[in-house]
């Protein structure tokens, strides 16, 4: 059972199409694992719909498309040719599966398709590993996969952090996190995340790096970047 | 950056039973017109269509990037999609004025970045599907579901006795109204009530 969902900002935004490709990428992740959301999903995309048809009955002006405007369009539009659909297509070798650590992991659609843009594993720290996804964008998009009983010292965030478990479970100080929670970080969150008996692959976009805040680790920060890229 | 806005407050459609019929209404005249662009290429009914949504597109247009041209190139590749992808609507999806709406919004989406564009950059249509023919392949995932529960139940249905059995499969398998199952089996309107009563509730106890 999911319990921890986007809020209904988020939510918004990302049906609006406000999102970056990062976190619009965890969203649509958690909505292909989430019934509930999608359901929620479609509802605003059914309110934003009524919005843009409300626009031209509510008098907002709109002489900038006269009937020869309209012609020239669709003249345009039939003379135009169609997309070339193989390209869109053919585009179906991605499996979704991915193996770690003797294990085999089944992405989530929207994950599944991005699969050709997920690079090498590498190591972090202690028995976790990170694979970036190269969006294209300036964005940070990582998936994480921390084997079980593994922790990463306490911090907080310098920016914001959207976070997906796709499989497994962690936990810190705030609960018990399982395949298909969100969860929203930012500076306000200061926690230890750990896992115990199982392990956890997680989805994990961030806009600015990771502050360690207790004892030792503080010696971390310098190379925060490591937990940035 | 993430944004975060929080614009939650999108208009409401008022309930108004009038309001919601011609609202029907109109879905499934303009999901008729997509019909037959996809099945003819009909011309007439996607002018039709055009006209109806131009207007409404480009208004959205202009207030997303306060710019005119921009607004009309929204309009133009919306309407070039519809034109060539209308066999890839779906009404038990949704509405066409929502089918439009959200190319439309991947379209901006896309429009926004093509100033920085870069040539691997993730697409919008890759990020919210729906011009992608994969999109399908949940609607697989549910009718596997489907079938689960169309052999579990069944199974529960053999197990009612044959009068109550025979009568709820003419009413729910063939559709049959219970006055016809009970002029085809001869038996009073009456006993074909009692034994569908006495057979959903047989069920009900079987599945919960």
């Amino acid at each position: 059972m999911i319990k921890a969902h986007p809020s209904d900002a988020l939510l918004h935004s990302y049906v609006a199409g406000d999102l970056n490709s990062a976190s619009g990428l965890v969203v649509s992740t958690h909505l292909d694992m989430c019934p509930h959301c999608k359901r929620m999903a479609n509802v605003i995309e059914e309110e934003l719909t009524a919005a843009m048809a409300a626009e031209t009955e509510n008098g907002a002006p709109t002489d900038g498309l006269g009937d020869d405007d309209m012609q020239l369009m669709l003249d345009a539009i039939f003379s135009s040719a169609a997309p070339d659909e193989g390209l869109v297509t053919t585009k179906t070798t991605n499996d979704g599966l991915i193996y770690l650590d003797g294990k085999r992991f089944q992405l989530p659609r929207s994950l599944a398709r991005q699969q050709e843009r997920i690079g090498p594993w590498n190591k972090m720290m202690g028995n976790m590993w990170r694979a970036p996804i190269n969006l294209g964008t300036d964005e940070v998009a990582n998936l994480i996969y921390m084997g079980s009983g593994t922790s990463v010292p306490e911090h907080t965030h310098k920016g914001t952090e959207l976070q997906l478990v796709i499989n497994g479970s962690f936990s810190d100080e705030y609960g018990h996190y399982h395949d298909g929670d969100l969860l929203f970080l930012d500076g306000t969150h200061q926690h230890t995340p750990h896992t115990s008996d199982e392990d956890c692959l997680i989805l994990a976009v961030m806009d600015g790096p990771l502050h360690f805040t207790s004892g030792i680790s503080r010696l971390l920060n310098p190379f925060s970047s490591l937990f940035f890229r | 950056m993430m944004q975060l806005q929080t614009n939650r407050q999108a208009p409401r459609a008022a309930v108004n039973p009038a309001n919601d019929a011609a609202k029907k209404a109109e879905a499934q005249h303009l999901a008729g017109l997509l019909a037959s662009i996809a099945e003819t290429r009909c011309r007439r009914a996607f002018s039709e269509l055009f006209r109806h949504f131009a207007p409404k597109l480009l208004a959205y247009g202009s207030r997303q990037f306060g710019n005119e041209q921009t607004a009309s190139d929204l309009v133009q590749e919306t309407m070039t999609n519809v034109w060539h992808k209308a066999h890839l609507f779906n009404a038990d999806k949704g509405a066409p004025a929502t089918w439009i709406f959200t190319i439309a919004r991947n379209i901006r989406f896309d429009l926004l970045r093509k100033n920085k564009h870069r040539r691997d950059e993730i697409s919008a249509d890759e990020l919210w599907p729906i011009l992608s023919e994969q999109n399908d392949s949940l609607e697989d995932d549910y009718a596997l579901d489907h079938d689960v529960l169309m052999q579990e139940i069944s199974a529960y249905y053999a197990q009612l006795p044959d009068a109550q059995r025979i009568v709820i499969e003419k009413i729910y398998v063939e559709g049959k109204s219970q006055q016809e199952v009970s002029d085809a089996l001869g038996i009073p309107l009456g006993t074909v009530k009692s034994r569908t009563r006495l057979a959903l509730l047989k069920l009900k106890e079987l599945i919960a």
